[in-house]
């Protein structure tokens, strides 16, 4: 992969590493955002996504490389330090405040007086099912109320970016279509890095992938090639590829 | 079952128990004794409430068990029961404190420019270092003559003022300004010097916004100008403010202790505790020694002997009170409460700690930082990653807490011999309170405060008139405490992990 960093990149890793105690979890990812599109992370489960989203925003931080964000270097920054520059987290598991309600938990997500105000009206077109759960608490919500929850979130602020790990984990079919046309909507006014264990899914929505795999990152490119790849595909993502009915099999397990 | 008729079931439970416990105590004790009893409970159990507040929402928020909190609450009960009776000492090291503050205040102006310069690698781990050592260094050299002591026992001067015929005398004098000026001077250099050290000076990983001048310029510019104030009256004020109404001299007193005790737990949670927040057991070590140094500090300034503050005058003229309105007007020290005779200062600390329940309340449920709180209770790296700095929340509770205590301290101060020790049983009772009434929980602090309160009285009423010892009280909280736990492992208001 260049190292160079063209303009039109929002976001660059380059050769990040990051030990989480001992574990060496990153052994060199390296991927770039461009600007005003879904770029999607792709790989099996403990490949590294969650921790490589967690390493942007300095939660993990990476011991070395370098996190390039709208041409500042951000690496070994505080975690609050980062978020403020205009990155929005949609954490995996969802995890809302349960302690406090709808409202509150889009309130808390202001950066200045006033940020909820001016999106409340794009956020509930997006999610009209909020506006009605106004006052519940967060641990009254159902998982794909969660979920939605966790997304509009991120859309209080004025974000630049979106960090989004796996949208579709354990929702029921009607709400992952729900769920992408929500992704779909928000790709048109800001650029979003996805990390979806759904092939199908992130298929549908990125124009770019990257291949995460055991801490490295071997390949990226445009999503439309990597469709027609098959043995790609299967080298790297067999096991956790599904189809369509294995996902309804398992939502159906779950409940 | 469902959660809420469960509730409803426990609710009642709860209610009916109270219910039947009262009956009985109203049966076996009779009126008087009773409704006696039962406000000198509440008297404690809003100590126990101010108290073990402090240490509910610390614990819940960082997991922190805070182990000299009852010497905060000591603390508190010092300094304002200085600012009361002996201006003199804390008038005496104002300047040097403003000075200091306002040499570290100046951080976010220095900030932006320390850190975007370009130094080797060696220099930027070595600066923060050495100027904290010369930091330290200018700060004992600033002390170096002052004579503290004797501004610390120069002679309880309002205590005197009705025995002694010009108390005024015995207020030691403070340093000429001739000599006094470099002491200021210096610390403020140190505080300076502190600043430089902790804004990282050529750190990459540090980040600092340059900010206008007109956002970071008034702090350090204000606690200028204290600074020289508190120089100029360095003379006057401790006249001025034992001539004050007794009424407002407390109520500065009551301020005094709530600020005293915002800005030292500040002090403590950044240069001793954030250190330690990956090793937890070493915090509850480090708080356990902090209290033996506060105490021995303590005993230094004050000698290890027990003072009487007295009451401030709206709880003290002679007489006894009909009604509440007339001790409004009269300030009697008791009060007719259904044909008992109760001192009225205990009724002002029972509001001060319904006061101070209702004002936690509103903080938790309705401003921005109660919802940060219980957000951060759950999980702060989420609350992280929405863009708030938890590192600073995380200090601002822990000043909240010990400004609490302290709060309790000045609070207890009037009816409570004032010495070293005073802290020690409202530090267990409050650890008590916080188990009881569940970790992390406020309601909960104050229901169990209540309990143990009324246990306390209760206990020690009982142990008279049956004469039994005194041991069975001390031991009544201990054992609600085990039925509790036997109960609700997790406290009475307290979430299930």
């Amino acid at each position: 992969m260049s190292t160079q960093t063209p303009q039109n990149d929002l976001l660059v890793l380059e050769e990040i590493h990051t030990f989480i105690g001992q574990f060496h979890i990153l052994e060199g990812v390296s991927l770039r955002v461009p600007k005003d599109s879904i770029t999607v992370m792709l790989g099996r489960n403990g490949a590294g996504k969650t921790t490589t989203l967690k390493s942007i925003l300095g939660l993990t931080p990476p011991q070395q490389g370098r996190v390039i964000f709208d041409g500042m270097e951000i690496q070994g920054k505080h975690a609050y330090n980062i978020a403020n520059l205009g990155i929005g987290y949609v954490p995996e598991h969802r995890a809302i405040f349960r302690a406090l309600s709808v409202m509150e938990n889009l309130k808390l997500a202001e950066r200045k007086k006033g940020d909820f105000d001016k999106h409340e009206e794009f956020i509930f077109n997006l999610f009209p099912d909020l506006k009605r759960l106004y006052k519940l608490p967060g641990n009254h919500l159902s998982g794909g109320q969660q979920q939605m929850l966790a997304v509009a979130r991120a859309l209080v602020p004025d974000n630049k970016l979106l960090l989004i790990d796996e949208p579709s984990e354990g929702l029921a079919p009607i709400l992952i279509q729900q769920m992408m046309e929500a992704i779909r909507i928000l790709s048109t006014t800001t650029t979003i890095l996805l990390v979806e264990q759904n092939f199908i899914m992130a298929s549908q929505l990125a124009q770019r992938f990257t291949i995460i795999d055991d801490g490295k990152s071997p390949h990226s490119g445009l999503m439309s090639d990597l469709v027609n790849d098959t043995e790609l595909v299967h080298h790297y993502l067999g096991a956790s590829i599904k189809t369509r009915k294995e996902m309804e099999l398992s939502h159906e397990a779950e409940n | 079952m469902k959660p809420k008729t469960k509730k409803i079931i426990t609710l009642s439970i709860v209610v009916l128990v109270v219910l039947v416990i009262t009956l009985l105590l109203y049966k076996v004790a009779g009126k008087e004794p009773f409704i006696r009893t039962a406000l000198s409970g509440l008297t404690l159990g809003s100590l126990f409430f101010l108290v073990a507040a402090g240490l509910t929402l610390i614990f819940g928020l960082m997991d922190v068990l805070n182990f000299a909190h009852g010497s905060m609450f000591m603390l508190g009960a010092y300094m304002g029961w200085q600012l009361y009776t002996n201006p003199t000492f804390i008038f005496a090291l104002l300047p040097h404190l403003l000075a200091f503050a306002t040499g570290v205040m100046l951080l976010p102006l220095i900030k932006p420019t320390l850190v975007r310069m370009k130094l080797p690698e060696k220099w930027v781990n070595a600066i923060p270092k050495i100027t904290l050592v010369l930091a330290l260094l200018l700060a004992v050299f600033s002390f170096i003559g002052f004579d503290i002591l004797a501004y610390a026992k120069t002679a309880m001067v309002a205590a005197s003022i009705a025995t002694a015929g010009n108390p005024f005398a015995e207020i030691t004098p403070q340093e000429p300004f001739a000599t006094y000026w470099i002491r200021p001077v210096l610390i403020f250099l140190s505080g300076l010097l502190v600043a430089i050290a902790s804004a990282k000076p050529g750190n990459k990983q540090e980040f600092a916004v340059r900010e206008r001048l007109s956002k970071t310029l008034p702090v350090p510019v204000i606690f200028f100008i204290l600074t020289i104030l508190a120089l100029v009256v360095r003379e006057s004020a401790p006249k001025a403010v034992l001539l004050m109404d007794g009424n407002l001299r407390f109520a500065i007193a009551v301020l005094v202790s709530i600020i005293f005790g915002f800005v030292f737990g500040q002090v403590v949670e950044i240069t001793l505790i954030r250190p330690l927040y990956v090793r937890p057991t070493f915090i509850i070590i480090m708080t356990l020694g902090l209290s033996y140094v506060i105490r021995e500090l303590v005993q230094l300034l004050w000698d290890p002997l027990a003072y009487q503050m007295v009451r401030p005058p709206f709880a003290a003229q002679p007489g006894k009170a009909a009604n509440l309105l007339e001790w409004f007007q009269k300030g009697s020290s008791t009060l007719n409460i259904f044909g008992v005779t109760f001192p009225t200062y205990r009724l002002f600390v029972i509001a001060l700690g319904i006061v101070m329940f209702i004002f936690i309340t509103i903080l938790m449920t309705r401003s921005r930082l109660g919802m940060i709180i219980r957000a951060g209770v759950q999980d702060p790296q989420m609350v992280e990653a929405l863009g708030i700095n938890v590192k600073s929340i995380f200090t601002l509770v822990f000043a909240l807490g010990v400004a609490m205590a302290a709060l309790g301290g000045i609070g207890a101060g009037p009816f409570l011999p004032i010495q070293p020790l005073m802290g020690d049983q409202y530090q267990t009772q409050g650890l008590i309170t916080v188990v009881i009434g569940g970790m992390g929980s406020y309601v909960g602090a104050f229901v169990g405060a209540m309990i143990l309160g009324m246990a306390r009285a209760f206990g020690d009423y009982f142990a008279l008139k049956y004469s039994l010892s005194t041991a069975i009280a001390e031991a009544s909280t201990v054992i609600i405490m085990i039925i509790v736990l036997l109960a609700r492992p997790q406290g009475l208001f307290g979430k299930k992990e």
